[in-house]
């Protein structure tokens, strides 16, 4: 029992080791609290579709044959693959008719188009976003001081006539975001042989042939 | 012994007075945890709002978050992707870098999400 013996230096000890465990608990827990932040939120989306068809759309080709022609009144515009003589195809639609706002966003889009005149071999058509703006009355001349992204995705002509879809979602998002940059795209075929496809434009006298594009979105 | 019982009472004394504090403290800090707005929680923030970007094929690459006030600079953001049912389609957080009038933040790594699916964003903001 002589440890237990009190002296002056064992009672400050034994005082000051339980003053120092009483104070480090309540220290701890008053600075956890003290030194978060915490929020939480959400937003909900609201998702419509939008279907832009002639009266939306400026379509046209320009010819390597006939470098200072416009076709911008043409019923069917061309593509071709000739390397010496090739045809472009020109496609946009106005968005604004939409109202989709620029925080929206697309969730899908295809651009429909209708082949009136098929190639002898299926042919993959390159739809490529233009990134200056062009009227309907772009020539092959014009068209070459265009400037052009990176081409966005392709689709197979087949050899029969009748739609054929393209889907574009990338680019359609792209301009709801940035509604300034509507340019559309461009048609090209880069295979090889002399293969034209015939395409309807906006001015085509049957509706159905009539290019169209479809936009799901959010917003 | 005299000394020695009136040592350990002063001693109890201090101890049961200490641990009551840590009691009140450990208290304070799981009520916090359950209860809004708790005085000694803040936020830097009262609301967020996302865009998002997707690819040709439709799924969700990155979202952006945009006008996060500057007090936010350094927390840490968490989105989750919202579908129907309130399902969790996707999450991703970053860090809220240092930023001018207000702050943006860009988040990645969702997984594979149809953005036709996604019906809302959730969002979560903590730091010190």
């Amino acid at each position: 029992m002589r440890f237990l013996r009190p002296t002056p230096r064992r009672i400050a000890v034994l005082v000051a080791a339980t003053i120092g465990v009483g104070a480090g608990a309540a220290y701890a827990a008053s600075l956890s609290v003290g030194s978060w932040h915490l929020w939480a939120g959400s937003q909900a989306l609201t998702k419509a579709t939008c279907t832009l068809g002639a009266s939306a759309t400026t379509d046209t080709y320009v010819a390597q044959g006939s470098p200072g022609t416009s076709f911008g009144t043409n019923t069917t515009m061309l593509v071709r693959s000739n390397a010496s003589s090739q045809d472009w195809s020109f496609i946009r639609f106005d968005l604004s008719s939409c109202n989709i706002p620029a925080t929206g966003g697309a969730d899908s889009a295809t651009l429909t188009l209708t082949v009136t005149s098929a190639p002898g071999n299926s042919r993959t058509i390159t739809v490529t976003p233009v990134l200056s703006t062009w009227s309907n009355t772009l020539t092959w001349t014009g068209a070459q001081s265009l400037s052009y992204g990176a081409a966005t995705t392709t689709f197979a002509t087949g050899t029969t006539t009748g739609t054929k879809t393209a889907t574009v979602t990338v680019d359609v998002d792209n301009l709801i975001k940035s509604s300034t940059a509507n340019f559309g795209w461009r048609l090209s075929d880069g295979g090889s042989g002399n293969q034209t496809t015939t395409f309807g434009t906006s001015q085509n006298g049957t509706a159905a042939n009539r290019p169209q594009l479809v936009i799901n979105y959010e917003k | 012994m005299r000394h020695l019982t009136k040592a350990l009472a002063f001693s109890l004394a201090v101890a049961a007075a200490f641990a009551a504090c840590a009691a009140a403290a450990t208290l304070a800090v799981g009520s916090s945890k359950l209860s809004a707005g708790n005085a000694t929680v803040s936020a830097c923030t009262s609301s967020l709002s996302a865009t998002r970007n997707v690819s040709n094929a439709g799924n969700v690459t990155q979202v952006n978050v945009a006008g996060i006030p500057t007090a936010c600079s350094g927390e840490t953001l968490s989105v989750t992707l919202v579908g129907a049912g309130n399902a969790a389609l996707g999450s991703a957080s970053a860090t809220v870098g240092s930023c001018g009038t207000t702050c943006s933040a860009t988040l990645t790594g969702f997984g594979t999400v149809s953005a036709a699916s996604v019906n809302g964003y959730s969002f979560g903001l903590t730091g010190a």
